[in-house]
């Protein structure tokens, strides 16, 4: 199909490598409740960015503050270079998927979506072509003559889209856009916005809480925990590096062990030592190992460094099996995640085994920070 | 179904017909209701303004002479359209100072608040409408409240009339008396608007006036309509305040029905009711367009 429904008019005045949005020392209160606390962001032109927290984390405050729904209480937000902050919402090159969608129930979804050029004073033909372009970019062409209450959850989502990308906007802002939908629906759809942002190439502003969801469609993610940005990386680096516990245990499975820093060696509070890449300083800190990169064995045949347990429970789960181990190095029993195949390595329940895994799978965490 | 009917024979048919008449049986208390207290009555003032009154006693004799007498009185017809103007005129200003109200209430007020204010609004209803509107004389009186407060202040020396037995006078008295039913209607029909919308049609381009023309007024359509119909209909046949805060400057059609009823011209008094009843029926007909609009919004 012909998708003309590119920021074109902005993405030209863009020059190239300029950050898209900005926000600089941005803090926003509540009354005496701090939502926003000195928060340095950069979001690149044209990219799929997430705001990934768990609610009250300070996401959808972001969100609003890009929108323009709240202002800053300090700090400056920037659009292409530009000083945005202290436009209104309908001054901003900004447009918002909303979570309960908020179309309008006594238009057609034909008039929904065009309801914004109608504001723009855009004239008749351009935007009945304009709104057929975006009907079409999210499959919904046949669906013009309807009224929002005749369409399925997922249907209406797709107008919401439809709404907002019709006014060629620099940026989209979607607030938790599949909250309220099932989870397969939910899957088909992402599929379906990462294909629409790949062919408009406007940059995506999404918020979620669902940690599965960022990592599926995000170019790059920013974990917020308490008002602040925890973390900010692509979503390999969120999972496999983590910087802090609370985004460790956010994104994904993890087990951690309180240690002992010794040189390039952790001490476990079993006394077990395990290599550590690298030499780190020395002193307490957080040990974190994901479950797929644990390993199990007979106690006798495991390398040096392993951690001796027995093994509690086993679940088959399709893909993987998951083993909870019980070791006297952890608080809780760690979880090992298998593969679903290997069926015939589970230990049997109450087995004496011993855990091990490679020492570039640990990740040190400072133990002071990110306590959740 | 339908094929089925048609072969069923007769005693089949009136074995299906007997229940659905007893389905009919607990409207029976509503029927005599509606039609002892309403249509009866209803209909002995139609046959009352074709009737004609001689020496105090209504005559069954068939006549027009009530309207066209009506009519005939450039008084009586300058009233009508008084009336007409000041009805619109205090609808009009009762639902302008309603709708902020309505839409402040349910948009910044806390949920545990709103009880309490709307309870406020409707305070006034705990004490009699005489007392209510009686009240406003000691305010807008020569000794009244406004005036001495005027005096006080010193932008007066002499008690000013002007405020009392004039039609804004009566405009003022029907506004405060009409207010919380515009009020709570009102209320009622925004209080369940989703407020996402007008921050998106916002987020679109519309100004935040904008907005709450195209996207909250038409939603609101039947909560407005309603509104309207509470008072602008019970102002036209208002026939109290007019006499009490409105003196002879303020006379409205509804003194001229009682005016009529007291002169034992029970015939012409019947022929004005009546003229009120059809403005009325037209305007609903007129208006339930609008309110059946409700089913098309899905709810």
């Amino acid at each position: 199909m012909a998708v003309t429904a590119t920021p074109a008019s902005q993405a030209s005045e863009a020059e190239s490598g300029r950050a898209g949005i900005e926000l600089r020392g941005v803090t926003k209160r509540y009354g005496g409740n701090v939502a926003l606390r000195e928060v340095d962001l950069e979001i690149r032109d044209g990219e799929f960015f997430c705001l990934l927290g768990p609610s009250g984390c300070g996401k959808t405050t972001t969100l609003n503050l890009i929108g323009g729904f709240v202002g800053p209480t300090e700090g400056t937000i920037w659009l292409r270079g530009r000083r945005i902050d202290n436009l209104p919402p309908h001054k901003r090159p900004v447009n918002t998927v909303f979570q309960s969608y908020a179309l309008f129930p006594h238009m057609s979804v034909r008039d929904n979506v065009g309801f914004g050029l109608r504001m723009d004073g855009v004239k008749r033909a351009e935007a009945s072509q304009r709104v057929n372009e975006a009907l079409a970019l999210v499959g919904l062409e046949d669906y013009g003559d309807r009224t929002p209450a005749q369409l399925s959850g997922g249907q209406q989502q797709r107008v919401a889209v439809a709404r907002a990308l019709v006014k060629r906007p620099a940026v989209l802002l979607l607030d938790e856009p599949l909250g309220a939908l099932d989870l397969k629906l939910r899957q088909r759809l992402q599929v379906e916005l990462t294909q629409i942002h790949r062919e408009v190439g406007t940059t995506f502003v999404y918020v979620t809480h669902d940690q599965e969801e960022a990592m599926s469609m995000a170019d790059r993610i920013a974990v917020m925990n308490l008002g602040v940005i925890e973390q900010l990386g692509t979503p390999f680096e969120i999972y496999r590096r983590p910087t802090s516990r609370f985004v460790a245990d956010f994104i994904g499975d993890a087990n951690f062990f309180d240690v002992n820093v010794d040189g390039s060696v952790a001490v476990l509070s079993d006394g077990t030592r395990v290599p550590l890449e690298g030499a780190r300083t020395s002193g307490p800190a957080t040990l974190m190992v994901r479950p797929e990169s644990l390993r199990i064995g007979d106690a006798d045949s495991a390398p040096a460094g392993a951690v001796p347990g027995r093994a509690v429970k086993s679940s088959f789960l399709g893909t993987r099996v998951r083993v909870a181990v019980h070791t006297e190095a952890s608080v809780v029993p760690l979880m090992v995640a298998m593969h679903g195949e290997a069926q015939s390595s589970v230990p049997a329940e109450d087995a004496e085994i011993a855990v091990w895994w490679a020492p570039e799978d640990a990740i040190v965490l400072d133990s002071s920070r990110g306590e959740s | 179904m339908t094929d089925a009917a048609t072969t069923v024979p007769t005693a089949e048919r009136r074995r299906r017909v007997l229940p659905a008449v007893a389905s009919y049986l607990p409207f029976l208390p509503a029927i005599v209701l509606l039609g002892g207290f309403f249509l009866v009555p209803l209909g002995i003032i139609v046959c009352y303004s074709f009737w004609e009154v001689v020496d105090y006693n209504v005559v069954h004799r068939w006549t027009l002479d009530n309207y066209h007498y009506f009519f005939s009185v450039t008084a009586y017809v300058r009233t009508m359209w008084a009336t007409l103007w000041v009805s619109l005129v205090a609808t009009g200003i009762t639902l302008g100072l309603a709708f902020p109200f309505a839409y402040w209430l349910s948009r910044y007020v806390p949920r545990r608040l709103r009880a309490p204010l709307l309870v406020l609004a409707v305070v006034p209803f705990w004490t009699s409408y005489l007392l209510r509107v009686y009240s406003w004389l000691t305010i807008l009186g020569q000794k009244g409240l406004l005036n001495r407060f005027l005096q006080w202040t010193g932008m007066t020396h002499h008690p000013i009339g002007l405020f009392l037995y004039d039609r804004s006078a009566v405009i003022l008295v029907l506004i405060y008396l009409y207010f919380p039913f515009a009020a709570l209607t009102l209320y009622s029909s925004i209080e369940r608007f989703d407020w996402d919308q007008l921050r998106a049609a916002m987020d679109l381009g519309a100004t935040p006036f904008g907005a709450i023309r195209r996207i909250l007024v038409p939603q609101i359509r039947p909560g407005i309509v309603t509104a309207v119909i509470f008072v602008f209909i019970p102002i036209l046949g208002e026939y109290l305040t007019p006499q009490i805060v409105g003196g002879t400057g303020g006379v409205m059609i509804g003194n001229l029905v009682v005016n009529f009823f007291q002169a034992a011209e029970y015939t012409r008094g019947a022929a004005v009711s009546l003229l009120i009843a059809i403005f009325i029926l037209l305007m609903l007909v007129l208006f339930r367009r609008s309110l059946s609009t409700r089913e098309a919004y899905g709810g």
